[in-house]
């Protein structure tokens, strides 16, 4: 299967900020997670693609064109900005309806009835944006991207303060249209999300590509990962010597009355560690996990490289 | 022109409107209060001196409005709605000039108006009046051709837009004479004195030494909308929209 969109060693800087560094990378038709932390690139990749932002360095092709270049690429490509920013005074048919007649959709009027209903809008679609719920505006600018029936279709973070009901029918849509061929491309910083979406990820970090491939890899990446525990105790030094025996944990530190526990497994420490305590009598007074974030899987798969 | 119908119905906010429209009355008010003893051939010379001389809070008007063409859509991030269309971007240039310009002359219209009830209300009716339409329109056009790019350039446009009308427009055109060749504002005067025959001296001070005439003056004024034209387009195609 070609790829729709070849990103060709791509590096978009502002002044002396990199915020991306020298992407090449292919997608092709279906869903692929755009995955990585706030501030890992994921957004200027997006507006660089669709051409929103020159890039720096490198090209960028979509269905063989630079959309920099060529404007009418633009029949065949749509784009759910981040943004929460829609044209409050608008009502939610309309502003699908400008992107209609901007778009030059043929049969406007009907094209905007059927996907104000994909996204499930019909009721609230006579109402202003501005009175619209974060996850409305969200649906209202998924319409608006499908009203001309894009071949390549950008999402950014289209999840963001959807419901859980909104969220699942939005991950079937977009799933439907990987089906149907398109070539969707959704950025998230969520994995869980991204695993009921696609098997396909990229995960980017700190505006470098940090793993290409599919989900099951991101997670073994993540297992393989020691995690780091602070346990505020009582007897700090009995809890660390019983710690340090225990299968899984890598390693324990004392920091004045807090036990740092680095663990292979992070479950079975949870459930080792009240027996522990109470076998020697030690009061725990605080557990608290640490670089948990998807910032500090990404940072390790990088270092790891 | 569904772009320019889109960017002009966001432009045209009722507060925006009335607080402009307020602000380009500024010469009929002035006119108003000006003419109360005057006689009616005083009255026509007054006018034009006035609407001349005055006439700049239109430009600021103007300014304020034209600027925000497409400045707001990029500040608001609502910009990727509109750019990412199929739409060539010369046409997407003239759409977005073609919207602040009528914005503009809408507003100046506003003002003009009310220069027009103050000469109807001090018994001078419509004949001073009508030639400064001209000058309201031939500048909206203008300044549209100018401060719909800078606003589109430059975050600080509102900033930079004041700066030419007041070191530029107003310093340095009387200074350096050359330069009121340059000046959108005297441009537009020139085209509406081209019309008034009885055109004031502080008009004729303002104007320097630009020739007055219709025909030049429109020329001149196609010259700034294509190179506002041009600019657009190339900074829409060279430029980050985001």
């Amino acid at each position: 299967m070609t790829d729709t969109i070849v990103v060709t060693e791509m590096s978009k800087w502002f002044g002396l900020k990199v915020a991306v560094s020298e992407v090449t990378i292919g997608f092709r038709p279906g869903v692929t997670g755009l995955l990585g932390p706030n501030g890992a690139g994921k957004t200027t990749l997006l507006r660089v693609i669709t051409g929103l932002q020159r890039p720096s360095q490198g090209t960028i092709r979509i269905l063989g064109v630079d959309p920099r270049a060529d404007p009418v690429i633009y029949r065949k490509i749509a784009l759910v900005p981040e943004d929460e920013t829609v044209y409050d005074r608008l009502t939610g048919r309309q502003f699908v309806e400008l992107a209609a007649r901007l778009a030059k959709v043929d049969n406007p009027k009907s094209r905007v009835g059927a996907v104000i209903e994909t996204v499930g809008l019909s009721d609230a679609a006579g109402r202003a944006l501005g009175g619209f719920s974060k996850g409305m505006k969200q649906r209202a600018k998924v319409a608006q991207a499908l009203v001309s029936d894009p071949e390549v279709l950008l999402l950014d973070e289209p999840l963001n303060g959807t419901d859980p009901v909104q969220r699942a029918h939005l991950i079937d849509l977009f799933r439907q249209l990987g089906d149907e061929g398109k070539t969707v491309i959704v950025s998230s910083h969520v994995l869980a999300e991204m695993e009921r979406m696609t098997d396909r990820v990229v995960a980017m970090v700190d505006g470098r590509l940090a793993a290409v491939g599919d989900v099951a890899t991101i997670r073994a990446a993540m297992t393989d990962k020691p995690r780091r525990v602070y346990v505020e105790a009582s007897d700090p030094r009995r809890l660390a010597s019983s710690l340090i025996v225990t299968p899984g944990v890598v390693g324990v530190a004392i920091d004045g009355g807090t036990v740092h526990v680095e663990t292979s497994d992070a479950g079975d420490l949870a459930r080792q560690l009240p027996v522990i305590a109470l076998e020697n009598g030690i009061r725990l007074a605080r557990v608290e996990p640490v670089d948990e974030s998807l910032e500090s899987v990404f940072r390790y798969l990088v270092e790891g490289r | 022109m569904t772009l320019a119908i889109h960017l002009y119905r966001r432009m045209m906010r009722r507060g925006r409107v009335i607080a402009l429209v307020a602000l380009s009355s500024v010469p009929g008010l002035v006119y108003w209060l000006g003419v109360f003893d005057a006689d009616s051939g005083e009255a026509a010379g007054l006018y034009s001196e006035i609407v001349s001389a005055v006439g700049y809070t239109f430009v600021i008007a103007a300014l304020i409005l034209t600027a925000a063409t497409l400045r707001e859509e990029k500040d608001a991030g609502t910009l990727p709605y509109i750019y990412m269309r199929p739409i060539s971007r010369p046409w997407f240039a003239a759409q977005s000039i073609i919207a602040g310009s009528v914005a503009a002359i809408v507003i100046g219209i506003g003002g003009w108006l009310a220069t027009v009830l103050a000469s109807i209300a001090v018994g001078n009716g419509l004949g001073p009046t009508l030639p400064a339409l001209s000058l309201f329109v031939a500048a909206a056009i203008g300044y549209a051709a100018v401060f719909v790019p800078l606003g589109y350039l430059a975050p600080r446009s509102l900033l930079i837009g004041l700066g030419y009308i007041i070191v530029w427009e107003t310093i340095l055109a009387n200074v350096v004479t050359g330069l009121a060749q340059f000046s959108i504002w005297r441009i537009a005067l020139s085209i509406y004195a081209g019309l008034e025959d009885d055109f004031g001296r502080v008009a004729s001070d303002t104007l320097g030494p630009v020739t007055p005439g219709v025909g030049g003056g429109v020329a001149k004024l196609a010259a700034v909308v294509l190179i506002g034209l041009g600019a657009l387009t190339w900074t829409l195609r060279r430029r980050d929209a985001l």
